[in-house]
């Protein structure tokens, strides 16, 4: 393989459209005949629909159908794919997630549709919307996870009076680990909770159901990260039609940060009303319905205990934890507090006994699903808020007590992987370096001086440390399905071979932002040594592309990159018979670079071009060989990938108004081998936003009545560029052994290991100026900081 | 959203009294309502405009009165539907007599907001609650200076 290509910041390929305007997004898609969708919503978090009458809404002009929950109560809703159970065997609960409310039933969450007007305009439908009447029979609500455990709390599912979805306990025996906190020398406890965000992708959600009359076919346009699995969903759990006769393309999609991974109800819904009108209906959600409807993240009620020796060993881990998993399960949401988050707690610690209770509750809100990291944020917010509290705690050092407990290096080739004690084996890691790069960029000696000094002033400063890990590059389908998961997640690829030798990659995973349509084509033109402008990649449409499992998880590149050079294994493996054949030659004798063969020690070759054309024109042929060069692969990874890092944050408080200034934001982030070290550092970039958003910003609101009282930009607080500071970013390289590219997964480190980075420094500065607080709530606003120091 | 406030305003009580029990006295006093429509005992249709924060609405809705006790007070129930949600008020409204010619008119309750209204309203509430108080006494206070 020639390096031209990989490792080379090669500016993105898509962004001359999407920098021009000319993105492709479903919204932009306008068919001939297509009508416009609007659902009519609960108000309430919890009410019984008594009636509703549509009367009045189908009279008006324009108007031409209304269909309510009577109408598609016989359909399924929308499904689950993880099944998690009960510590004590009995299945997890999983009550039906119907498209739209039916009379006598109650809404579950504000949002929760009850109707859908399907109209010639959009703003017709909008209008209609208001003629609908419902008379609503409000009924208590609750929105909390841990006062929806209290007995007497409303109930979500009349069926589960307790509320709980399911509960779960992992690592060692309970007992094992009460004994080694029991004995330690030192505990950390610290009780906090993490709280419920909006993923807020730029793009709103967005489908088109389209039922072709003529050739009995259905075709979904669909704002997602999965077009083939929520093909799966929908055709075999939902509206029951045969997947050979739906078509699901994912275009251009303005992000998702797993909010659309699953598949929602309005998707099943415009592509069964497509079929009952014969035109294609479109529904766009408005940014009012995206912080309603679209899954949420995180929202965890912990208490966590760390046990040291004398020491500063540490010598057990015990947590409790209660999950909302709002109202439904959502797609993934069961994996997400528990195989995604309990597997995690070892993080990079010899950490020699673990165990988690975790109970995961219904409440009237919407459902909590994965959001970028899903499970791992809050893992590593929970370890590396501990260790920073015990490192003050016990008056150590926060970087020293790190390094004592880190695990040692290991490279998963000549030695082997590390087994944590919460199920995973650690394919290679090397943790020490990451934080001592981000010491000497910080200055840490000088800082503390600084710190010292500041401590007379107005404004406090501190400093706070996060050294994450993740498991990404999901995932092992034989390990996930013995976890619950009802899926493969395995991927798929393509490599076509023009006969002109220009080549159409073909890939499962879906880019909604990452940039696949460049980094893919870098290893694919590298491995073949042919120019970039050669590979072309498709994606997202499930009649081009064989299958896939799309993308999240931070999987694209580990799994479907891998997928793509088993592919091109293969094609190069068939053209060194092609060549050999045509060079007169043995395959052994062949070598491949430059995009040609040679036979070794001449000068004799022949180029991928004419290989291809030969296999497409095969006049002088190998006998009993197919012509044609064209391959198809599976790749299922042996392992998760564990991408690692530390984060270092600085901030300065101010002590009369509370308010936090973040000063500086450190990442050194090991994610493996990189193929382009632009878009990697895009993507921290990104995902260190999100994660100081959920710091300092960012979080949900709900009143005593269940109601998100912040779902608005004028009420929800994103991050902005002046929020943030210019960035100080580095690599390590630590190549994952098990797959081809060695690469480990960059879309999710910087969401991980940011926010715990952050309230650390906070707590960090608020101890240097004498006030020894535990925890303060994210997000950390001037208000919450300055109380914790009056 | 809390609702509370008093004032002393300079009429009897009994003429106070006689304007709160008047549908129309009633709809020129209480903020936002535009227009009462007398539905049956003590009921009424309520047309009204509400502005909160960012979102702005025509309302319709019930209003009724209860727990009538002459001359000293009423519970005023106001139940609202609206395209940007909803609203559920129940305000206790109580009469004190200060002098012969004073009266101290308080209030005391609630209102449950749904919808858009909660969703995008909340920062900007407790501004709104005071100054629907405000408008509240003023425009009482302007109806007894229209009637002397």
């Amino acid at each position: 393989m020639s390096n031209k290509f990989i490792g080379q910041s090669v500016k993105r390929l898509e962004d001359k459209r999407f920098l021009t305007g000319k993105g492709r997004y479903t919204d932009d898609i306008n068919l001939p005949g297509m009508l416009h969708a609007h659902f009519v919503r609960s108000p309430y978090a919890h009410a019984r629909v008594q009636s509703i009458d549509t009367t009045e809404a189908l009279a008006m002009e324009g108007v031409v159908a209304v269909f309510t929950g009577d109408d598609v109560k016989e359909l399924n809703g929308v499904p689950c794919g993880w099944q998690v159970n009960f510590r004590n065997g009995e299945t997890m609960r999983e009550p039906k997630h119907p498209m739209l409310i039916a009379t006598g039933d109650t809404a579950k969450h504000v949002g929760d549709p009850v109707a859908v007007i399907i109209a010639e305009t959009k703003s017709i439908a909008t209008d209609a919307a208001e003629a609908v009447m419902v008379e609503w029979e409000e009924l208590p609500a609750i929105a909390s996870p841990a006062d929806a455990l209290k007995p007497g709390a409303p109930k979500v599912h009349d069926q589960y009076p307790d509320n709980k979805a399911f509960d779960w306990t992992f690592g060692n025996p309970v007992e094992e680990v009460d004994a080694a906190i029991e004995s330690a020398a030192h505990v950390t406890t610290l009780e906090f909770v993490n709280q419920r965000v909006v993923p807020n992708a730029m793009e709103p959600r967005a489908y088109i159901g389209h039922y072709d009359t003529v050739s009995d076919k259905y075709t979904l346009y669909t704002s997602t990260q999965n077009p083939h699995l929520i093909r799966l969903l929908m055709c075999a759990f939902v509206l029951g039609i045969p997947e050979h006769k739906v078509r699901v393309v994912g275009p251009d999609v303005g992000g998702g940060f797993g909010s659309k991974i699953y598949h929602y109800t309005e998707e099943a819904l415009v592509t069964w009303a497509s079929k009952q009108l014969g035109q294609p209906v479109k529904w766009t959600s408005d940014r009012s319905e995206a912080f309603l409807m679209d899954a949420h993240g995180r929202d965890h009620v912990t208490k966590a205990e760390m046990g040291f020796d004398a020491d500063g060993n540490i010598t057990g881990l015990r947590i409790k934890t209660i999950a909302n998993m709002g109202a439904y399960l959502s797609t993934f949401a069961p994996a997400v507090p528990t195989y995604l988050h309990g597997t995690l707690l070892q993080g990079v610690y010899t950490t020699p006994k673990i165990n988690i209770d975790m109970t995961c509750v219904f409440t009237h809100t919407v459902a909590v699903d994965a959001y970028r990291g899903a499970g791992r944020p809050e893992a590593t917010y929970l370890l590396e808020r501990l260790i920073d509290l015990a490192a003050l705690e016990m008056g150590k050092d926060p970087a020293q007590l790190r390094f004592q407990n880190f695990i040692p290096p290991f490279d998963g080739v000549t030695q082997p992987g590390y087994q944590t004690q919460v199920a995973l084996q650690y394919d290679s890691g090397n943790y020490h370096p990451v934080l001592e790069k981000g010491l000497e960029m910080l200055g840490y000696d000088d800082f503390r001086q600084a710190q010292k000094e500041a401590a007379q002033s107005n404004k406090l400063l501190g400093v706070g440390i996060s050294t994450y890990i993740e498991a990404c590059g999901i995932a092992p389908s034989a390990v996930v399905g013995a976890l619950g998961a009802r899926a493969g997640l395995y991927e798929s690829a393509q490599v076509r071979v023009q006969p002109t030798g220009k080549v159409s990659v073909f890939t499962g995973s879906h880019s909604h932002g990452q940039g696949h349509e460049t980094t893919f084509v870098q290893v694919v033109a590298d491995k073949l040594g042919i120019p970039m402008e050669d590979v072309e990649l498709v994606h997202g449409d499930s009649d081009t592309v064989a299958f896939g499992m799309g993308t999240y998880g931070s999987r694209s590149l580990a799994v479907g990159g891998s997928a793509i050079m088993k592919s091109i294994d293969k094609v190069l493996e068939k053209g060194a018979k092609i060549a050999a054949h045509k060079l007169e030659c043995a395959e052994g004798d062949l070598e491949y670079g430059n995009g040609k063969w040679t036979v070794k020690g001449t000068d004799k070759s022949i180029g991928f071009g004419d290989v291809a054309l030969t296999a497409y024109v095969p006049h002088v042929y190998p006998a009993g060989l197919e012509p044609g060069l064209d391959f198809s692969s599976f790749y299922d990874p042996a392992n998760f990938t564990y991408p690692f890092g530390c984060h270092i944050a600085v901030v300065e408080v101010d002590k009369e108004t509370g308010k936090v200034t973040l000063k500086r934001m450190i990442a050194v982030d090991d994610v493996g081998n990189i193929i382009n070290p632009m878009i990697v550092e895009g993507q921290i970039h990104g995902g260190l936003a999100q994660g100081i958003g959920q710091a300092l910003l960012e979080g949900t609101i709900y009143d005593e009545n269940a109601q998100l009282t912040n779902g608005s930009y004028m009420d929800y607080c994103m991050p902005r560029a002046d929020d943030l500071p210019m960035f100080e970013t580095a690599n390590q390289t630590t190549p994952c052994p098990h797959n081809p590219l060695g690469v480990k997964g960059a879309g999710e480190a910087g969401a991980i290991g940011s926010t715990p980075a952050v309230v650390n420094a906070v707590i960090d500065a608020l101890w240097s100026g004498g006030h020894q607080v535990k925890d303060i709530l994210m997000p950390l606003t001037p208000e919450r900081v300055w109380r914790a120091m009056n | 959203m809390q609702l509370t406030g008093s004032h002393v305003l300079n009429a009897p009580v009994s003429k106070i009294w006689g304007m709160l029990m008047d549908a129309d006295t009633l709809a020129q006093v209480v903020p936002a309502v535009s227009r009462l429509e007398k539905t049956g005992d003590n009921e009424f249709k309520a047309i009204a405009e509400v502005k909160i924060g960012p979102v702005s609405g025509s309302f319709s809705g019930d209003l009724s009165l209860a727990d009538i006790r002459e001359n000293e007070g009423y519970t005023l129930h106001v139940k609202q539907n609206s395209k940007i949600g909803n609203a559920d008020a129940s305000v206790a409204i109580s009469l004190k007599p200060i002098t012969d010619s004073q009266t101290e008119v308080s209030f005391d309750g609630n209102a449950r907001l749904s919808g858009l209204l909660a969703r995008t309203g909340q920062r900007v509430i407790s501004g709104v609650a005071n100054t629907l108080t405000r408008q509240f006494f003023d425009n009482l206070e302007q109806a007894i200076n229209e009637n002397p």
